[in-house]
């Protein structure tokens, strides 16, 4: 047998059976008729379920595509509000700082003395019992 | 037109097919089996990270509030010389180091060195100002980044510097408060592992295990800024003005026995200790012993008058110089008073009169209330590297010992043991271990600190006695100098040779002190002064009175303690 012989067997062989089936009594022939009606209806209905099948997967894998995009992005947007809160209170923090530097007695005295200010020599002090008894 | 296969071709392309499949199959199921934790591994380490999260250090801050120390994390750049190119892909290297040069005030030849050194990447500068960043950061330079890296930053600069210590390079506490509480201020780093993408962002979907960091605890110090403030103030300008060789200052509170200031000259700023001699960095308030002289009078007469073997009106015949042990204990320049009373040889501060007190009271117990002072032992104070002075054991004392140790030679102290001491006799008679931080701010809740009454070593009678001798000692005798206006003082002043390595004591050199307390009738501090060599040897303690009165002057007016005398 050649390899074109052996492709073409199958085909041979299925219209042998073509003509052999024509050969049949019509009787016969109409109960096959409705039994292939019959099948044809189930092959529709069961395409029809498998695509139904495929477009729900389709359709609950998009729907997860998009819940998982949405959280990444959620989540790249989570970590940018992040960095900017830790970047304000790294400057809040430098603030504070700037602000005690500013407020330390050293600071001061420093700027009192280049602004030619001079230490009181005396400070009154009006004893608290003094002030209670007079009222 | 037709092909013919033979069927032994077919066999040996089904041969190979099946070769090959199994060839395939066998890599297969090497890479699913032996090879997968290899390749999962891979796959891992290209969208998987896992770092240290460091701990934030604790925050210092003064017995007010106000904040000594804390660490915020600044802008390091680097360079990756490869990058430094214009869109036409020149090499920008010179241009950007003349950029940046001035901004961060170096030379622009050496930051061109540094780029063409063929590094990969480089640091530039670690830890910059923020404005300095900010600058450099606007110019929008390829090839510069910037890294995130904590730096311990002092608001205040130097003040306090010797008690806070410095954290160095690898973020370890040193010295001081730093040093002793590490452990607590620096807390304990967490991890975070998660996925990322090529952008480095962690995935939101992805694997993520996280472990947070335990912040370090915050410490709030018995220290006030503004006490310490005016300490260093004045001890630095007392220092310069008397070309002294160091000083120390100590400021207590006698109820309980916390530290309101601790100066140390010469000193060193935490910011840049690498420039700071090792001298600077040692705290002489705590570490440094000295033969105190005269000051120890005081403690002599304390035990003595507590033991009853005298009385502030005991008297005796002074002809300017004891023998005890075969040798002569002169006073100051040999001078006889003739009959002195003990209170009198404290406002006089006559060594004889110090040496007749000490027979009276003998060698034996004058030592055991050295120990009950707290002399020869450390006070337990809570900082780093604190010296316990020397008091020789008693059996290893000669004849002479009592005599000189009376007036305060022949022993080393602190500084800080003295200051305790006195605050022992400004509080009724209690011994308190000093202490430097009130409470610890963690967690669960802050932990206060407990004062400590070590013991008591005089009775309430004794302490109130000599509080009104050593107030006699300021209104009419040799510490009148320390004297303050509307305030009554009581304090003693010292004036101490200085052995030398032969054993001798070295000529024309001193080391002029003042211990004593403030007000007199109700102590609230306790000052202690110390200078070595000071330069004006002739007025002896003068300097010291004078660092005295204008730290005191300050300190009372800062705390706002009320004037007792009109």
């Amino acid at each position: 047998m050649t390899f074109a012989q052996a492709v073409r067997a199958p085909q041979a062989r299925r219209v042998q059976r073509r003509l052999h089936r024509q050969a049949v009594p019509h009787h016969r022939s109409a109960k096959r008729h409705s039994r292939r009606i019959r099948g044809a209806s189930w092959e529709i209905r069961s395409f029809a379920l498998a695509s139904g099948v495929i477009v729900a997967c389709f359709l609950l894998v998009l729907l997860y595509l998009a819940q998982a995009t949405a959280v990444s992005a959620a989540g790249y947007e989570a970590q940018r509000l992040a960095a900017q809160r830790d970047e304000l209170r790294r400057q809040n923090a430098l603030l504070v700082i700037e602000s005690a530097r500013l407020d330390s007695p050293a600071r001061v005295e420093a700027e009192a003395q280049r602004l030619g200010l001079v230490r009181a020599a005396t400070i009154r002090v009006v004893a608290a019992e003094a002030v209670a008894a007079a009222r | 037109m037709t092909a013919t296969i033979s069927h032994a071709r077919l066999r040996v392309l089904f041969a190979l097919f099946t070769v090959a499949s199994l060839v395939l199959s066998a890599r297969l199921a090497y890479w699913q089996t032996i090879g997968r934790s290899d390749l999962l591994n891979r796959a891992t380490d290209q969208v998987y990270s896992d770092l240290v999260v460091a701990a934030q250090r604790g925050v210092i801050r003064d017995r007010s509030g106000a904040i000594l120390a804390t660490t915020v994390e600044l802008r390091s750049l680097y360079a990756i010389p490869a990058q430094m190119k214009d869109r036409a892909g020149n090499d920008t290297k010179g241009a950007v180091a003349a950029a940046i040069a001035p901004i961060l005030g170096e030379r622009a030849d050496v930051l061109s060195a540094a780029f063409e050194s063929g590094a990969e990447w480089v640091f530039v500068r670690r830890r910059l100002p923020e404005e300095t960043a900010t600058r450099i950061a606007a110019l929008h330079l390829a090839g510069l980044g910037f890294e995130m890296e904590p730096k311990r930053l002092y608001p205040s600069g130097s003040v306090g510097a010797q008690v806070l210590g410095f954290v160095n390079d690898d973020g370890l506490g040193q010295y001081g408060v730093e040093g002793r509480y590490d452990a607590e201020l620096a807390g304990t780093p967490g991890r975070l592992a998660v996925t990322r993408d090529p952008a480095n962002r962690e995935l939101a979907l992805g694997l993520r295990t996280a472990v947070a960091a335990q912040n370090g605890q915050d410490l709030v110090l018995t220290i006030d800024l503004a006490v310490q403030s005016a300490v260093e103030r004045e001890l630095a300008a007392t220092v310069e003005r008397e070309k002294a060789a160091s000083g120390a200052v100590v400021v207590l509170d006698p109820r309980d026995g916390a530290v309101l200031a601790i100066a140390s000259s010469p000193t060193y700023d935490p910011a840049r200790v690498g420039s700071a001699n090792a001298e600077a960095l040692r705290n002489r308030a705590i570490s440094w012993t000295y033969e105190p002289g005269s000051t120890m009078k005081a403690i002599t007469i304390a035990a003595a008058i507590d033991r009853g073997v005298v009385t502030p009106r005991t008297t005796y015949d002074d002809v300017g110089y004891a023998v005890i042990g075969g040798r002569r204990l002169c006073n100051a320049q040999c001078k006889a008073y003739g009959p002195t009373t003990v209170t009198q040889i404290l406002a006089r501060s006559q060594n004889a009169g110090a040496v007749f007190v000490a027979g009276k009271l003998g060698a034996s117990d004058l030592d055991r209330y050295l120990q009950a002072f707290g002399f020869g032992q450390r006070t337990g104070v809570d900082l780093d590297a604190e010296s316990g002075g020397i008091v020789r054991p008693l059996a290893e004392w000669y004849p002479v010992d009592l005599g000189t140790i009376s007036f305060g030679q022949g022993l080393s102290i602190t500084p800080l043991q003295l200051a305790a001491a006195y605050a022992a006799i400004a509080n009724g008679g209690t011994l308190y271990r000093p202490y430097v931080v009130a409470s610890r701010r963690a967690a669960d809740g802050e932990h206060r600190t407990a004062p400590v009454a070590v013991r008591r070593v005089v009775s309430e009678e004794t302490a109130a006695t000599l509080r009104t001798m050593l107030t006699t000692t300021v209104d009419e005798g040799i510490a009148n100098a320390a004297a303050l206006a509307r305030y009554s003082v009581a304090g003693k002043t010292g004036t101490a040779q200085i052995p030398s390595d032969d054993g001798r004591y070295v000529d024309d050199a001193y080391i002029s002190s003042f211990a004593g307390f403030v007000p007199a009738v109700d102590p609230r501090m306790v000052f202690v002064v110390v200078l070595e060599r000071p330069q004006s040897k002739l007025l002896g303690t003068v300097p010291a009175m004078n660092a005295f009165k204008a730290i005191a002057t300050d300190a009372l007016r800062y705390a706002r303690i009320q004037p007792d005398r009109p």
